[in-house]
């Protein structure tokens, strides 16, 4: 049994990280050169991660001077598992209903345990990367302003190890659940998709209100800074409620030489490994339920409407066409689905609420009392539909989501520059459905006149290019074309994180320029001249673009 | 005509040469048959002449247009099916055609005839409409040799196209095939069917280690194997 167990998550990690072919890459002196490349890439992204440190710090101080450090952790270990979660939705669907090797496992006479077991074991690794650039830094920052002693980096590194199982089994058991019972009908791809969004939705809105009542109840208290003073995990134990686990991890650190630091930890790991083996005996009963239907194609064998060939044979121009293409895999692949239009959709709603439910301090409020110049959110909103832009994945993703189908497009005559305006335009027609949320729902914000709102689409859209085409040249340089689960071309390609970071560069460069000169002009300038920017910088990348197609489309292999 | 002059690729850093100066001259109205065990460098070939593989020395022209050159002239003549078709299963059949047609260019009465004619023909007009999912692999390949055919093209590659159909599509195929070059096209396919290469080709090429060892008709082939019987036995003499 064992052997068995050892043997399906060897072949597991090998398949999911590549790994024999990464050794065959490095033997390879022109894939070298690229790794080389990608190295640099990877560099683009320090700037931000610095900076994201740097304001961690001063959190920290923060927290000291009102006497609740180990609230600090608890941020740290809160937003880590909260973000394990997350991503372990996504992970855990494409992983355990999405991926091709399915088809040759379930055949296989092992049990469905087995296979979630493995499974889950090589999304603790992709876990790992998620949660510890986000912990180590509290861990760090805490352990060396405290001057924590041996026994809190021992402590770290169990909780460490612990830390994504616990949000990862809640991620298996619901999508297991959610599997089983949305597996009906002819359309449940789009079902599942749909409702999968909305979940998402629902758990972030049901996390914000646990945080602001806990909030609430703090202040509310009439002897509130009294105990504050008294208890040095005030915060903590309140805050903690809305993820108990990450409130034990926190309280392990924070107390790490009496005997509470021990129990917390007790608990930290007893949960985790107590909870796995309940999702593990879970997965008997509802895994295959939520699978089978799952391989299964819906085909009408002729049975359905006929299709008349004059009707559906017009002609359409290439890149127009090219663009059609990728939005219809956009739209009916799952995985693609909820990470890049649901992507755009979910983040302005998540905006708003985080805006609309933080009481006092809501943007709105703010906005009234400051009287901000409506110019300003215009702006704001400019720079968050082009950031969309960006995380929409399409671009950055667009070479490698054609995976093995990539043959097409190189031996089709497709003229470079369609290339390139089709798979902008998909993009755009992404971002158009951004735009969309985004105006409809700061409506319970803000008010935006008509002028408003033409600028943002009209800006957004020139701005949504240049980061499409940053997110292009990215993936052409390196697509990862050899993926047998469509998680791997979208949330698994490194060269989404890539674009992101030189995404953020070139926006923030923007951000900076509009913040250094929104005093000294006129708003009108700053719009034409951004709109000058968007539109000289897609010119440039588009040279640039066509000039690295042309070369990798015969390169490649 | 599709012309190979001194064509060489190796891979990695083996320095084993996958093909080795390869010299082919193929004539417009002529099906040729490139034969070879597995591994002998068929699909290699087939890979460099559609622009798939970028030889590491040596020409490909078609028709005087250098393929690796002109790459966009050159690939508005060529259709190509490969050995495994692998295409957008989650385009329903027709969206898939219409995508094809577009790239290349067809006018709609010309799209419309062509879909008619070969939907009919491969028997999958009935699926089109489906999803290329729900698809079996010779459907996924009947669609494959339809977007194929929507263009006219002046020379039609194929990689083992047999595998994988149905004996009465297979036939429509050869028939298909024949038809082509009597309207003066170049059809080239890989095979191990040694049976189809015997009845259907005009000239045969067989491939081994890179190397053509033998090139010819029929006839011509026979004349320098030892035994004058089968292709079959020839191919085994010759790759021994």
């Amino acid at each position: 049994m064992m052997r068995k167990i050892w043997s399906l998550i060897k072949t597991d990690f090998n398949t999911t990280f590549g790994l024999s072919s990464i050794g065959y890459s490095i033997k390879n002196k022109k894939n070298r050169w690229q790794l080389i490349l990608f190295g640099i890439a990877m560099l683009t992204l320090i700037p931000s991660y610095v900076f994201m440190v740097g304001s961690l710090s001063s959190m920290y101080d923060i927290y000291a001077q009102i006497g609740q450090k180990s609230m600090f952790l608890l941020s740290g270990f809160l937003s880590a598992q909260i973000l394990v979660f997350i991503f372990g939705l996504l992970y855990v669907m494409s992983k355990y209903y999405f991926s091709n090797d399915l088809a040759q496992l379930v055949p296989l006479p092992i049990k469905p345990s087995y296979i979630i077991g493995s499974k889950f074991a090589t999304l603790m690794i992709s876990e790992y990367l998620t949660s510890l650039p986000i912990i180590l830094p509290f861990i760090i920052i805490y352990g060396s302003k405290n001057g924590e002693g041996p026994l809190y980096w021992i402590y770290s590194l169990f909780l460490i190890l612990f830390l994504p199982v616990a949000p990862l089994v809640l991620a298996s058991i619901v999508v297991m659940f959610f599997m089983k019972y949305t597996n009906i009908g002819a359309r449940k791809d789009l079902i599942r998709t749909i409702s999968a969004v909305f979940f998402i939705i629902l758990m972030i809105y049901v996390q914000m209100k646990i945080q602001t009542l806990a909030q609430k109840s703090i202040v509310q208290g009439s002897d509130f800074l009294v105990s504050l003073i008294k208890d040095s995990n005030l915060l903590v134990k309140r805050l903690g409620v809305s993820f108990p686990p990450a409130q034990w991890a926190a309280l392990t650190l924070a107390n790490n030489l009496s005997i509470s630091g021990a129990t917390n930890l007790i608990i930290f790991i007893g949960v985790a490994i107590i909870s796995f083996l309940l999702m593990i005996f879970l997965s008997e009963y509802l895994f295959f339920d939520g699978l089978i239907g799952n391989i299964e194609v819906s085909a009408t064998k002729g049975r359905g409407k006929k299709i008349d060939t004059s009707e559906l044979s017009r002609e359409t121009k290439p890149y127009l066409a090219l663009a059609k293409k990728e939005l219809i895999m956009l739209f009916k692949t799952p995985i693609y689905l909820i990470n890049a239009i649901g992507g755009v959709i979910m983040f302005p709603i998540i905006l708003v609420m985080t805006n609309s439910m933080g009481g006092d301090e809501s943007l709105s409020a703010i906005i009234e009392v400051m009287g901000v110049e409506s110019g300003y959110i215009t702006l704001g909103c400019i720079g968050f539909v082009t950031a969309l832009g960006m995380i929409n994945c399409v671009g950055c993703t667009t070479f490698s989501r054609e995976g093995k189908c990539f043959w097409i497009q190189r031996t089709l005559p497709i003229r470079v520059e369609d290339q390139i305006i089709g798979r902008v335009l998909s993009s755009l027609g992404v971002q158009g459905l951004g735009i969309i949320a985004l105006l409809v729902s700061s409506i319970f914000i803000v008010k935006l006149d008509i002028v408003s709102i033409v600028l943002i689409i009209i800006l957004g859209l020139l701005g949504s290019i240049p980061m499409t085409q940053i997110g292009m040249i990215i993936d052409i340089l390196r697509p990862m074309l050899n993926w047998d689960n469509p998680q791997k071309a979208m949330k698994q390609n490194l060269n989404v994180l890539i674009s992101l970071g030189a995404g953020t560069l070139y926006l923030g460069g923007l951000v900076l320029l509009v913040i250094n000169i929104i005093d000294k002009f006129y708003i009108s300038f700053i719009y034409g001249l951004l709109a000058l920017i968007f539109i000289l910088s897609a010119l440039v990348l588009f040279k640039v673009l066509k000039i690295l197609i042309s070369k990798q489309f015969q390169l490649l292999e | 005509m599709l012309k190979l002059r001194n064509i060489s690729k190796t891979y990695g850093r083996a320095q084993v040469k996958a093909v080795d100066n390869v010299n082919l001259d193929i004539r417009p109205g002529e099906i040729f048959g490139f034969l070879g065990p597995n591994g002998a460098g068929k699909t290699t070939t087939i890979k460099m002449i559609v622009g798939l593989l970028k030889p590491d020395e040596g020409v490909i022209t078609i028709d005087g247009v250098n393929v690796w050159e002109e790459p966009l002239k050159a690939k508005s003549m060529i259709s190509y099916v490969p050995d495994n078709p692998e295409i957008y299963d989650r385009l329903k059949g027709i969206e898939y055609l219409n995508f094809i047609a577009d790239m290349y260019g067809v006018s709609k009465d010309d799209r419309r005839k062509k879909l008619d004619y070969y939907l009919e023909l491969f028997n999958i007009k009935d699926a089109v409409g489906d999803i290329i999912a729900s698809y079996s692999h010779g459907m996924k390949q009947k669609l494959v040799l339809t977007s194929a055919l929507l263009n006219d093209p002046k020379l039609f590659i194929l990689d083992e196209p047999m595998v994988g159909l149905d004996p009465k599509s297979a036939f429509n195929l050869k028939e298909i095939m024949r038809k082509m070059c009597d309207e003066g096209r170049i059809v080239f396919f890989s095979t191990h069917v040694l049976e189809v290469a015997e009845r259907l080709c005009d000239r045969i090429a067989i491939i081994n280690k890179g190397k053509i060892i033998a090139m010819g008709t029929m006839e011509e082939l026979r004349s320098h194997a030892e035994e004058r019987e089968s292709l079959e036995k020839i191919f085994l003499e010759l790759t021994e």
